[in-house]
């Protein structure tokens, strides 16, 4: 889907290397009097164009890390990379700017808009990111036709299936050409049918060179990505063979 | 597209929506009010005081206010004889000093106005003494000369517009004049009307464009009003000019010593009880305005408050894709700037309303679009400020917490 957007006039500069990487990744949580650690020194590397899944159990650590990766946490140790660049030291508004320019996300629980319309969901980020009007309107409806949705641009969320749901919710998060899109559970409220047609978008997706990361708790879907992790107590380990 | 956002915050929410936007436009509607009644209060007195500079008032002692200053001096009654003697000293402006007669026909539209109809019985030939050069309206600001000699013939009366209006339904003929709540029926000059049983004839309309006391008179000849009053040898008050205007003070203190069961009051006494009066009536009116205020406030911070405690999952989302701060602070100050700007196009229009319904023909008089557009100005401002806390509380949203929201 590479031809969904225009070539942005300066790329940013990237450093060879892994487009997102994760170093010595510890987090913390107080529950009551007690520590839980849930995200144990990780360790990961993602490469421009890679299809990561990491799947594990509830409760494993999946979504911390996710959250780690994306900005929207800071680690208790450790160090997220994006595009070469260490993110520890960034304020909350440079880590906005990052997860807005770099970082498309994709929720478990689609997390629209309810008072904009299928259209304005994906224009809004757009909007934050400073397009001009006729740009992003154009942009955003070609988004939408692009995952199937062309009939629904003024539909309100509300009156949209779960799969057409997430299906907004894949072209917000890739609207701003991400270096990465992060996948929380995309799947985790559809049914089999609409999980997989979800899948097969983030594929093709992967394919026109987008570099996805995806946790989830289905072995099956995790199968389809290039590079499958497993977590399991805060600690991630790399699956060489067939997850159980 | 954000303000799509917050316009659809605020439809979702509808009946809240009304309900702020009601509460505030009474805040709006009666800062409005009150400021355009203080203003109005004040420029009147203004208005009434230019009238009698220099002017002396001589009334009976009086344990009304304070000062012992009644204005106008109703419960106030001096022997004639003693206001003819002052009255024929060389040093007294004849034609601009009179003695003089009150009474209230009708009370007052307000607290702290003169009565809607008030009598003031002048002598013929010394108007001026009183009405100062006000002009007539319609027909004369003169009482005809010789007129209250004149056997079964009615006295005549010169009527403010008020008093003009009030006296409409009793009088043979009415004319109808523009105004500014539209046209109103008024005593039509030669025709005859009824003040407690006497018969009267209506010979002008002052101009509206005087001052409250000006507008309420019912002037007639003084023996007219003290027939009417059962006042067989008193007056209410003298009002007396000296020759020369340096001379007021010296006529002051000459009749001071000479009636010393009398109050001689200067224009400047007059003005400054006059004004501890209204301070007193205006700090009462700061205390509403300012209430309104704080309530315009304190609604707009527990609304939005409330607002952005209900949106954490849609303010989470928009920090987790990116939003920046300003955004999501320009989201609630634009909400709240929404309400206030509705609630304004709510209560203006009713300040208008009220003003008028409350104030009849003076509402153009006193209405001021300087004073709706402080109003608006500085409510908005304050609901926009009152908005910072909600929108520091939004900027605080944890987007982990708003992603596992429910």
């Amino acid at each position: 889907m590479a031809w969904l957007w225009p070539k942005r006039k300066s790329q940013p500069k990237r450093e060879a290397g892994p487009v997102l990487a994760a170093r010595g990744l510890s987090r913390n949580f107080r529950v009551g009097a007690s520590d839980v650690q849930a995200l144990r020194a990780v360790n990961l590397d993602v490469q421009a164009g890679d299809f990561v899944a990491v799947v594990g159990p509830s409760g494993s650590g999946k979504s911390t890390l996710l959250h780690l990766l994306g900005l929207i946490d800071s680690p208790s140790r450790g160090e997220v990379r994006l595009q070469g660049e260490a993110t520890g030291q960034l304020s909350e508004e440079a880590r906005a700017k990052r997860r807005l320019s770099t970082v498309g996300f994709i929720f478990q629980t689609f997390n629209l808009l309810y008072s904009l319309t299928t259209r304005e969901n994906v224009e809004i980020v757009l909007q934050l990111a400073g397009i001009p009007k006729g740009e992003r309107r154009k942009r955003a409806e070609a988004l939408l036709r692009a995952v199937g949705l062309g009939d629904r641009l003024q539909h309100r969320p509300a009156s949209l299936s779960g799969g057409e749901r997430q299906r907004v919710a894949i072209a917000r998060a890739i609207a701003n050409q991400p270096a990465v899109l992060l996948a929380d559970e995309p799947t985790g409220n559809l049914d089999s049918k609409t999980g997989e047609e979800v899948v097969a978008l983030l594929e093709e997706l992967n394919a026109g060179g987008q570099t996805v990361v995806m946790v989830t708790h289905n072995t099956a879907l995790a199968r389809r990505a290039k590079r499958v992790f497993a977590m399991r107590d805060g600690e991630l380990h790399e699956v060489t063979e067939e997850p159980t | 597209m954000l303000l799509s956002v917050v316009s659809g915050n605020l439809l979702s929410k509808k009946l809240r929506t009304l309900l702020t936007v009601a509460g505030f436009g009474v805040c709006v509607n009666l800062h409005i009010v009150v400021t355009t009644v203080m203003r109005f209060i004040s420029e009147d007195l203004d208005m009434q005081m230019q009238r009698f500079t220099g002017r002396l008032v001589i009334q009976s002692r009086s344990a009304a206010g304070t000062t012992g200053i009644e204005w106008p001096p109703i419960s106030s009654s001096i022997p004639l004889e003693v206001v003819e003697r002052v009255l024929a000293s060389d040093r007294v402006q004849h034609s601009e000093s009179t003695a003089v007669s009150f009474a209230v026909l009708a009370p007052p539209p307000f607290a702290t106005a003169p009565p809607e109809a008030l009598v003031v019985g002048l002598e013929i030939g010394r108007e001026d003494a009183f009405l100062a050069g006000a002009p007539a309206m319609l027909g004369t600001n003169r009482l005809p000369t010789g007129s209250s000699a004149a056997e079964h013939e009615p006295a005549p009366v010169i009527l403010g517009v008020l008093a003009a209006r009030y006296l409409a339904a009793q009088a043979s003929a009415t004319t109808e004049v523009k105004s500014p709540i539209g046209p109103i029926a008024l005593a039509a000059p030669g025709s005859d009307l009824e003040i407690r049983g006497t018969p009267f004839r209506v010979v002008g309309i002052i101009a509206p464009e005087t001052n409250q006391l000006l507008r309420s008179c019912v002037v007639m000849p003084l023996e007219s009003a003290r027939a009417l009053l059962g006042q067989t040898e008193t007056v209410s008050a003298a009002i007396v000019t000296p020759r020369r205007t340096q001379d007021i003070a010296e006529l002051e203190a000459e009749l001071e010593a000479s009636h010393p069961a009398l109050m001689v009051i200067s224009d400047k006494q007059l003005t400054a009880s006059a004004r501890q009066l209204l301070d007193r009536t205006q700090q009462f009116f700061r205390v509403v305005r300012w209430t309104a205020v704080v309530v315009a406030a304190l609604l707009i911070t527990v609304v939005m408050f409330v607002a952005v405690l209900e949106r954490t999952k849609e303010l989470g989302t928009l920090r987790a894709i990116g939003a920046p701060g300003s955004a999501i602070t320009g989201m609630i100050l634009a909400e709240a700037l929404l309400v206030a700007l509705a609630g304004s196009a709510l209560g203006v229009p009713i300040s208008r309303f009220v003003i008028t319904k409350a104030l009849g023909p003076d509402a153009a008089a006193i209405r001021s679009r300087r004073i709706e557009a402080q109003s608006v100005g500085l409510l908005t401002l304050l609901g926009l400020v009152a908005a910072i806390l909600p929108a520091a509380r939004a900027l605080r949203v944890d987007p982990i917490v708003a992603l596992r929201y429910e």
